[in-house]
């Protein structure tokens, strides 16, 4: 009887440790990040003030490709003139980075991208002066 | 064994209890924090360092542990943040106490998410000062330590400012706080403003340096804002027509005209009464137009701005009101401090 008990013991065994599988999980595909399209102003920040309405931003235009950029009337920005960009993670990305086509030198520029009432913002934080000035515009795509 | 009977009827005891609990809680909820007096001089050399003493006071009524926090209004273009330093002596403490910078982005207590030096600028205000080029800065003791019940404590807090060497007078303002309550807590029924003390002396520090000075305490016809700027920055060019008695008082509207002088020493004049030149009324007599000289001066990529000089005229252009009213202009040069 004991026997027959232990056996019964061990195969429970046997089938309980077997049992297991080990579970491959996916995580979720983070969505690349597209901002190609026409991006304006639809709001700026100098050192804390709102400037949106004070002073015309309403031309500016930035223009995304998948991989350059241009700019239509210009204001104080990040970058002065055309060339490529490329985000720093193209998953999780922190920073957008400019390598404008008359220099060789590439503009880290940190930004965020939040969904506003249901619309894509970039915000970009920049100082384009002196230091001490910080400006803070949110672009949204415009048609 | 006998029973006590107390020779006080049930109702009385009532009332007496009423009145007793009254008087506990007041006792226990009393709280203060008194900045009493200031030692601060009247002026001070450019490039020197700046002493101020607070004298202080903090009262509590019940056991309260908490970091020390002293506020200070500053100019901008101290960039007091780095070059300030702040210690504190107490009665429960054996020499100076360090206090360090309370970084920009800490909240305060109860403060809707504002950083202490949001709300100090939203709660405190600015002193009076008519140029908004001044900021907060925030210090905050490196223990926290704690006030026994029914004590009044004595803190004297020492205040070191390396100021630059610009000619200032400033109307300076500090408060007095603690890490617990903030500036709004109205724990126990207090009012907030029994958290915290203010301090407003009575007149202006003036910094004797070099440069047109920056008067934030008088009125000026113009300053333009921020004070530190490039040519790449946008910039506010205000005109507060009752400053003092000019040609353009009572003008409708009012307009800008600017020479640019480039690094190069050529001069750009932008002198037109048009949309571009327009200032746009505020109310009271302020005007203002924001500009940026990079764009307004039509700049090639290759030039750049040292300086501007700049007056205000009428829809005619015949009125002109520059530096002190007259027809001198006002000057801007493009650095950063």
């Amino acid at each position: 009887m004991l026997r027959i008990i232990k056996t019964g013991c061990i195969l429970l065994m046997g089938w309980l440790i077997f049992s297991c599988k080990v579970e491959h999980l996916t995580p979720p595909n983070e969505p690349m990040k597209n901002i190609a399209g026409s991006w304006g102003i639809i709001h700026a920040i100098r050192n804390g003030t709102d400037m949106t309405n004070g002073f015309d931003f309403t031309k500016f235009r930035i223009v995304f490709t998948d991989s350059t950029y241009a700019i239509d009337s210009l204001l104080p920005f990040i970058v002065t003139t055309r060339g490529k960009w490329v985000f720093d993670d193209p998953q999780y990305p922190f920073n957008l980075i400019f390598t404008p086509a008359d220099s060789s030198r590439s503009i880290t520029a940190p930004f965020l991208f939040p969904v506003t009432g249901g619309v894509r913002n970039i915000i970009f934080t920049f100082s384009p002066g002196c230091p001490s000035n910080s400006y803070q515009y949110t672009l949204q795509k415009v048609n | 064994m006998k029973k006590i009977t107390l020779p006080i009827n049930k109702k009385s005891w009532s009332w007496i209890w009423k009145v007793a609990g009254t008087v506990i809680i007041i006792v226990i909820i009393s709280c203060n924090l008194t900045i009493s007096t200031v030692d601060q001089p009247a002026s001070a050399p450019g490039g020197s360092i700046v002493p101020i003493t607070l004298h202080c006071t903090i009262t509590s009524n019940n056991p309260q542990t908490s970091a020390l926090v002293v506020g200070i209004l500053v100019p901008k273009i101290w960039n007091a943040s780095g070059n300030t330093t702040v210690t504190f002596t107490a009665d429960q403490t054996t020499g100076p106490q360090a206090m360090s910078l309370i970084p920009p982005n800490t909240p305060s207590p109860y403060g809707n998410g504002l950083s202490w030096q949001d709300d100090m600028l939203a709660t405190i205000g600015h002193a009076g000062n008519l140029i908004p080029e001044y900021e907060w800065i925030a210090f905050q003791s490196n223990s926290q330590y704690t006030i026994a019940a029914n004590t009044t404590e004595s803190v004297t807090v020492n205040i070191q400012i390396k100021v630059p060497n610009n000619n200032v007078l400033f109307n300076m303002a500090y408060v007095l706080a603690e890490s617990s309550d903030g500036l709004h807590s109205t724990a126990y029924n207090n009012p907030s403003t029994s958290y915290y003390g203010t301090f407003f002396p009575p007149t202006p520090l003036r910094i004797t340096g070099s440069g047109t000075l920056l008067d934030f305490v008088n009125p000026q016809l113009s300053v333009v804002v921020p004070g530190s700027s490039l040519d790449n920055d946008i910039i506010t060019i205000p005109f507060n027509a009752n400053a003092s008695v000019n040609g353009l008082s009572s003008a409708n509207q009012v307009y800008l005209c600017a020479t640019g002088y480039t690094h190069t020493k050529d001069s750009i004049k932008v002198c037109e009464q048009t949309a571009r030149t327009r200032l746009v009324s505020t109310g009271q007599g302020q005007w203002q137009t924001n500009i940026w000289p990079r764009g307004f001066f039509n700049l090639s990529p290759t030039q750049g701005l040292d300086s501007m000089e700049y007056y205000f005229t009428d829809a005619t252009g015949a009125t002109r009101v520059g530096y002190g009213g007259k027809a001198t202009p006002f000057s801007f040069t493009f650095s950063c401090q």
